[in-house]
């Protein structure tokens, strides 16, 4: 599964891992390509966590510098480019999102109304591609189970954001959460 | 740590779910154990498609000119710490990276005073576990401010007593690892309070390091070094 994965999207790939290799040369083109291909998608992905079009931007802005600064780490080797900048970003938008929540901010937006906006977690599973383990797996869990995998992810919601959301107790989310995690390591091997 | 509590925290850390000392050892264990770099990696990777399902939206028009300008003179972080830039890339980097922290709302010409907001998200790195500490002594030898350093690289300033800083005079925070190249500054605070101090991206703080405060005009040292009385200076020590 894996291996087709991978050869659908090499082109791609090699491209943001070759404009990584540049930017840890000092090539500041190469951060525009990262931006022009990956720019929007990062705006969306920070979007889900942040919910607020400015904090977003906040976010991909942080990520950018980041990924400037960081690039000579990326190790190809180690692991895919998309994921790499994307795992630079989620940390972003997450500390954002945990360390400077402004809860006049967080209160205007809601009675903004925009909380609706936010795409439920199953729209969000059946968008995942029904050719790919992911979805498969994930709908394997209980519906509540996959829900708490997927708005953590995909939402940043802790633990006990989890618990309220979904109206369980914390100690139950920590285990559905334990147990999802290995069955869906073992549904995906 | 058995092996499946590692993974369980490559997967919490990748789902984005830890916190406190989970957080802390995530962070550093992917740097230290590359077994545990390629468990969040498979985590990763098994997420990866999750990201695919956000909706793209166009960035505005202004969002890349912010970047080129936070990126202009950051030179791109040298992974070898034996390499050492010229001085004046280290400030540039220094103050870019610290401007980096404030996000791009924050950018203004009051930015440039560095280590003044993003407090807020420094509160959180209170509960961490300093790995090493420096306490500053006054000229008649009284502590008068500690520096945590923490183990994710982050460190902060808490000063233990009141400073008297006059008008027109700014409190300027300096580190000296290195005698050769001299002291280099953190950033300057209108008064003793307790801010957060961004030392990532200078050489790991070393025992014995310095940190010192001196009494500087506004807007920071003119010529780059100390040029004002020191209120306090210390070195740092590994907490135990």
């Amino acid at each position: 599964m894996s291996g087709s994965v991978a050869a659908a999207m090499p082109t791609d790939a090699q491209a943001l891992g070759e404009a990584l290799r540049r930017c840890a040369g000092g090539d500041r083109a190469a951060l525009r390509v990262i931006y022009d291909r990956e720019a929007a998608a990062m705006i969306g992905i920070a979007m889900r966590i942040l919910r607020r079009r400015d904090l977003a931007e906040e976010a991909v802005h942080d990520a950018f510098v980041r990924i400037w600064q960081k690039a000579s780490s990326f190790d190809a080797e180690r692991g895919e480019a998309r994921s790499w900048l994307y795992a630079v970003l989620r940390h972003r938008a997450l500390n954002i999102l945990r360390g400077e929540k402004r809860t006049d901010q967080v209160e205007d937006f809601d009675a903004l109304g925009l909380e609706s906006e936010v795409e439920s977690p199953e729209a969000c599973v059946a968008r995942l591609s029904d050719a790919k383990a992911l979805r498969a797996c994930l709908e394997r869990l209980e519906p509540a189970r996959r829900n708490a995998i997927v708005l953590a992810y995909v939402q940043g919601l802790t633990h006990g954001e989890l618990a309220g959301r979904l109206g369980v107790p914390l100690g139950t989310i920590k285990s559905w959460i334990r147990r999802s995690l290995a069955s869906l390591k073992e549904c995906m091997a | 740590m058995r092996r499946e509590d590692h993974d369980r925290l490559a997967a919490e850390h990748v789902l984005g779910l830890l916190d406190g000392e989970e957080a802390v050892q995530a962070e550093r264990l992917i740097e230290s154990d590359r077994a545990f770099a390629a468990q969040v990696e498979g985590w990763r990777a098994r997420f990866a498609e999750l990201d695919e399902t956000a909706r793209p939206e166009s960035p505005s028009v202004a969002l890349w000119d912010k970047i080129a300008t936070s990126t202009a003179d950051a030179p791109v972080r040298l992974p070898s710490r034996a390499a050492t830039p010229a001085r004046e890339s280290w400030f540039a980097r220094l103050w870019n990276d610290l401007g980096f922290w404030r996000g791009a709302g924050l950018a203004s010409a009051a930015a440039a005073l560095l280590l003044t907001v993003g407090l807020g998200y420094f509160m959180q790195a209170a509960a961490r576990k300093p790995v090493m500490v420096a306490v500053m002594l006054t000229d008649a030898n009284e502590p008068a401010g500690i520096v945590n350093i923490l183990a994710d690289g982050r460190a902060e300033l808490l000063p233990l007593r009141g400073i008297e800083v006059p008008a027109g005079r700014v409190l300027e925070i300096w580190t000296l690892w290195d005698r050769a190249r001299g002291p280099v500054s953190l950033g300057t605070l209108a008064s003793a309070r307790t801010v957060p101090l961004r030392l990532d991206h200078l050489p790991r703080t070393s025992p014995d390091q310095l940190f010192e405060i001196t009494l500087e005009p506004a807007g920071g040292s003119p010529t780059g070094r100390p040029t004002g009385p020191i209120l306090m200076k210390g070195t740092a020590s590994t907490a135990l």
